[in-house]
């Protein structure tokens, strides 16, 4: 973050990730990896069942036509982290804000649980801790330092891995350099065995994320809501002839 | 908009103070700054890390790992990037790996059952007494022939420590077998490559160059031999290069997520995937198909091979067959896949061979986008391999035991009670055995009736090397190290075996001399230090025991692919095996098709939280355990979602939740292994269901002596109840409990 002696900030970053639906193989090791990196709790089979579940990002499965002509295709879907974000203004308290990088962030403490920014948001992407969070001893051991643990009553979901972002910047700046296009890496990205994750920064032209937002695949999710996500898709399936 | 982090908040309010102030003197509008009372996510601070590299042991495929440690406490497992075979990914099961480590019910230090054995009364037993009490009863054997040992993802060099033990008392060598190895046909592959090629060593498939890719029943993107560089190597041929995307199509009786990422999915009749591909390659040699000259030696494969006969026993047309024929002959590069649906059938060996003998037809045995061999181990001692048993040999040992000739049985890694069919009997079997220990982390439902739980570390805890079978596309040896001290009082299992030695003396003590796993470890390795091959060099031995751990193994700089020679088997005309099934088709109309399940793999997974609460990424349940069958099978039985119905084959009965699954064929009852567990601790025990071993036949392939676990025919009963599954797809179109 570079800051002026005004105060302002100049950012010269609008992170998005791309998801090459080309790639994905519905393989879950992008959820796994999300809840390990970002201290997601886990409800249990009763919870689970009455859609309280709390994954940051889910894999939509799609079946289309019938036995013997069926097909099956794959979407993850995580936080758009829109530039319009319908979440945002409905937010009584401020605990959801839109932060200079052009993500949708949540203070937690300030969360009330009203849950109109779970209502609002068009992608229901948005998690809610009906419980308090169990983490049998000596499971505690695996939370992630860097990420707080939610407690009950609390609006959570997908931050792009904002420590991990900002664990990359320090150490490049530290260094005296500027961190380079695709080392930061959200975990599912980090972890998806088909390469079908990018992140990037869109408002460099020449980032990998930029070149494949201008491709011919690419599409957004509900477009028409005006949202502009920082989501990004590529389209599967035989479009790339 | 935000604060520059110099300002303190006393300093802030100071500021806006003034500013309120200065508002009431003017009317100039401005905005105000929002400062939250904490730091919001993206002000936090990361803590300082140290990384460790080693080996993920979630699956036998090896992939290389780097763990993010924090005070001494793994944080999180991530794939290590230079590894050659994961390059930096990994899997579910692999992301999951803390949860091994942190596991709420591991056992904390050696136990001995003091109830009786099954009593569960577990007292806590000081080691030195524990090693005294197993080496007595090791020199108390009448025999050494009474003293076995059964593995199951052993460590290697733990392996080979055993073996050597064993070797050195006259026992009969270990016995290795586990239920994904059986689902992958592990041994069966093995044993079609040493028919083809003269060598044991597993084939490896260069997914990223091909253009198009059949797949016969292997599920290579899910838990198959080595799903991530699979994985890896699958969207580089996707996507990876520009103007080409390569071409997969998936021969299996049901939609599995493999199939779902295919281009097509051709619904073979169970059993007749060798039909297919005997037609298919009949059509390359008659149509003299492709651009490999002349087909004339091939002629003789396929003499006995009428096209029309096999697109009848197999399901698929004749315009299909010749379509496929076509396309996977015009190809550039293409590879043909046999996989582990093949192996679980009766007429394994010869699917598996016909599918096989599609690379050699088109030529694609060694050339890239084709097939080529595994590189071994690069010195003798890292050839060692542990193999994998055939489930004949598991059953000799089962009678051998049923006689009641073992009086000493040793368990590492395997937990033979779930993953065996029921119906092979070894419940009755272990009742014979008058001793026997587990080196169990946790109670498993074999380590129930051990008198003795002697805990190895988890593998983040533990030493180890690894030779990736099958391999990346240049010799590796992957080392494991521990990313943490031991969490309890447990002991390395390769440390036991060398006590046993110390204590039993003579032979045995001269055979494992060494102090420590850790010094044996150290000797074996050195035999790769000076190797001109390796991505890195070291002076001294120390530098390259050094730069090994840091490095998570070793490998060669450069690609070096092993290209099979060819043996004398593929003069011969295929075999027409027909596949044979367990139970009438009258009375069991359906095949049953029991598969890995992505998360929770042959069941080691059960007992991860996380990996229960993943969701199934084709039926999207989650915890749960259930029954697929396809839309008009259920129609037919008047059944729908959510409905239990009993399964039953001639050999035993469960019940479980239906889902109605669009990608089955009709005749089929696909139902994921890995639920069902009696023991295994509070996470795999929370999930209401059944293991579908019970119906499983225990037949095998002639062949291979392979387990053929997908040869038993069942019938369905629904019971007039029905039972929830929590699934993250909304049933009624609603979504999910509403938020609002």
């Amino acid at each position: 973050m570079v800051m002026d002696a005004n105060l302002s900030v100049e950012t010269s970053r609008r992170w998005v990730l791309v998801v090459d639906l080309d790639r994905c193989t519905g393989c879950q090791a992008c959820v796994v990896a999300c809840h390990a990196e970002n201290n997601v709790p886990v409800v249990g089979e009763k919870q689970a069942g009455y859609g309280r579940w709390m994954h940051w990002i889910i894999i939509q499965r799609y079946w289309e036509g019938e036995y013997p002509n069926v097909k099956a295709r794959f979407m993850p879907v995580m936080c758009q982290q829109c530039t319009e974000a319908p979440c945002e203004p409905v937010c009584p308290v401020f605990a959801t804000y839109h932060n200079e990088e052009g993500l949708n962030a949540q203070i937690y403490n300030r969360c009330i649980g009203t849950r109109f920014c779970g209502s609002a948001c068009p992608y229901k992407v948005r998690t809610y801790n009906w419980y308090a969070p169990e983490f049998p001893e000596p499971l505690t051991e695996q939370l992630n330092p860097d990420v707080t643990v939610r407690t009950r009553g609390i609006m959570e979901k997908c931050t792009f891995c904002i420590q991990r972002i900002r664990r990359i910047e320090i150490d490049a700046h530290a260094a005296g350099r500027i961190p380079a296009d695709g080392e930061i890496q959200p975990a599912c990205v980090q972890t998806c065995p088909s390469n079908g994750l990018f992140f990037g920064n869109l408002d460099d032209p020449d980032s990998q994320v930029s070149q494949l937002a201008r491709g011919r695949r690419s599409f957004r999710l509900l477009p028409e809501l005006g949202t502009e996500p920082g989501v990004i898709y590529l389209k599967g399936g035989e479009t790339n002839v | 908009m935000s604060m520059p982090k110099t300002i303190t908040r006393r300093e802030f309010l100071k500021i806006a103070a003034g500013a309120s102030i200065a508002t009431g003197f003017t009317s100039a509008v401005r905005s105000i700054v929002i400062e939250p009372f904490i730091y919001p996510p993206e002000e936090e601070l990361p803590g300082q890390a140290t990384w460790y590299a080693s080996t993920c042991r979630q699956c036998a495929a090896g992939c290389g790992i780097i763990v993010r440690t924090i005070d001494g406490r793994a944080k999180k497992i991530e794939g290590n990037p230079l590894h050659p075979l994961n390059r930096g990914k990994l899997c579910a099961r692999g992301q999951a790996g803390l949860q091994v480590l942190y596991n709420p019910d591991r056992l904390k230090n050696a136990v001995r059952q003091v109830g009786g054995r099954g009593s569960r009364q577990f007292e806590p037993f000081y080691w030195p007494d524990a090693l005294d009490l197993l080496s007595s009863k090791i020199a108390a054997l009448s025999s050494t022939e009474r003293f076995a040992f059964l593995g199951g993802l052993m460590p290697s060099h733990t392996y080979r420590l055993t073996s050597l033990l064993l070797e050195a008392l006259g026992a009969a060598p270990p016995v290795i077998y586990d239920l994904q190895s059986a689902l992958e046909g592990r041994s069966a592959v093995s044993q079609l490559s040493q028919a083809l090629f003269g060598a044991p060593d597993l084939p490896e498939y260069d997914l990223s160059q091909s253009d198009v890719v059949l797949s016969f029943g292997a599920n290579l993107l899910e838990t198959w031999m080595s799903p991530v560089a699979q994985s890896v190597a699958y969207g580089a041929m996707r996507q990876g290069s520009m103007g080409r995307r390569g071409l997969l199509v998936q021969f299996e009786p049901r939609l599995s997520s493999t199939a779902a990422s295919a281009d097509e999915w051709v619904p073979v009749q169970p059993g007749a995937e060798g039909f297919v591909a005997l037609a298919i390659g009949r059509i390359i040699v008659e149509e003299r198909l492709g651009h490999v000259g002349s087909h004339q030696s091939q002629a003789v494969l396929y003499q006995n091979v009428d096209v029309r006969d096999m697109s009848a026993a197999s399901d698929v047309p004749v315009d299909t067959l010749r379509h496929l024929a076509r396309v996977f002959a015009d190809a550039d590069r293409a590879v043909a896949i046999p996989g582990g649906y093949l192996s679980g059938q009766q007429n394994g060996f010869s699917s598996m061979l016909a599918v096989q003998a599609l690379n050699l037809v088109i030529a694609q045995v060694g050339r890239q986008g084709g097939m080529f061999l595994s590189n071994p181990g690069p010195t003798a001692a890292l050839r060692q391999n542990p193999p994998v048993n055939t489930f004949d040999e598991v059953m000799d040992l089962i009678r051998r035991m049923k006689a009641g000739e073992i009086d000493l049985l040793l368990l590492h890694s395997a937990n033979p009670l779930y993953e065996l069919p029921a119906a092979a009997g070894f419940f009755e079997a272990i009742a014979r055995v008058p001793f026997v220990v587990s080196f169990s982390p946790v109670v498993d439902e074999t380590a129930v009736w051990a008198d003795l739980i002697l805990p190895d570390h988890t593998y983040l805890e533990s030493w180890g090397y690894q030779v990736p079978s099958p391999g990346a596309d240049r010799p590796v040896v992957n080392s494991q190290q521990p990313v943490v001290s031991p969490l309890y009082d447990t002991l390395a299992t390769s440390d036991v075996l060398l006590g046993l030695a110390a204590r039993l003396g003579g032979k045995l003590a001269a055979a494992l001399s060494w102090r420590d796993e850790a010094s044996y470890l150290e000797e074996t390795v050195s035999e790769l230090h000076g190797s001109s091959l390796g991505a890195y060099s070291a002076r001294t031995p120390s530098g390259f025991w050094a730069l090994w751990r840091q490095y998570g193994g070793w490998w060669s700089e450069k690609q070096i692919r092993r290209e099979p020679e060819l043996t004398d088997i593929v003069q011969k005309p295929l075999l027409i095996a027909e596949p044979h099934f367990e139970g009438d088709p009258q009375d069991y109309p359906f095949h049953l098709y029991p598969y890995s399940s992505i998360t929770l793999s042959d069941g080691r997974g059960a007992n991860l939280p996380w990996l229960q609460e993943t969701p199934d990424p084709m039926t999207t349940v989650q915890w749960g355990m259930w029954v697929e069958i396809n839309p008009e099978t259920a129609e037919g039985l008047g059944i729908s979602d959510n409905d239990v119905v009993q399964v039953e084959s001639p050999h035993g009965s469960m019940e479980a939740s239906v889902v109605i699954y669009p990608g089955i064929r009709p005749d089929i009852v696909a139902i994921p292994v890995g639920q069902g567990h009696q023991d295994y601790g509070r996470f795999a025990q929370a999930v209401i269901g059944s293991n579908p071993m019970a119906l499983v036949a225990p037949v095998t392939d002639p062949d291979t002596g392979a387990l053929a676990w997908g040869a038993t025919r069942v019938r369905l009963k629904p019971i007039g109840k029905k039972q929830v599954l929590a699934r993250l797809e909304s049933l009624d179109g609603n979504g999910r409990e509403s938020l609002g």
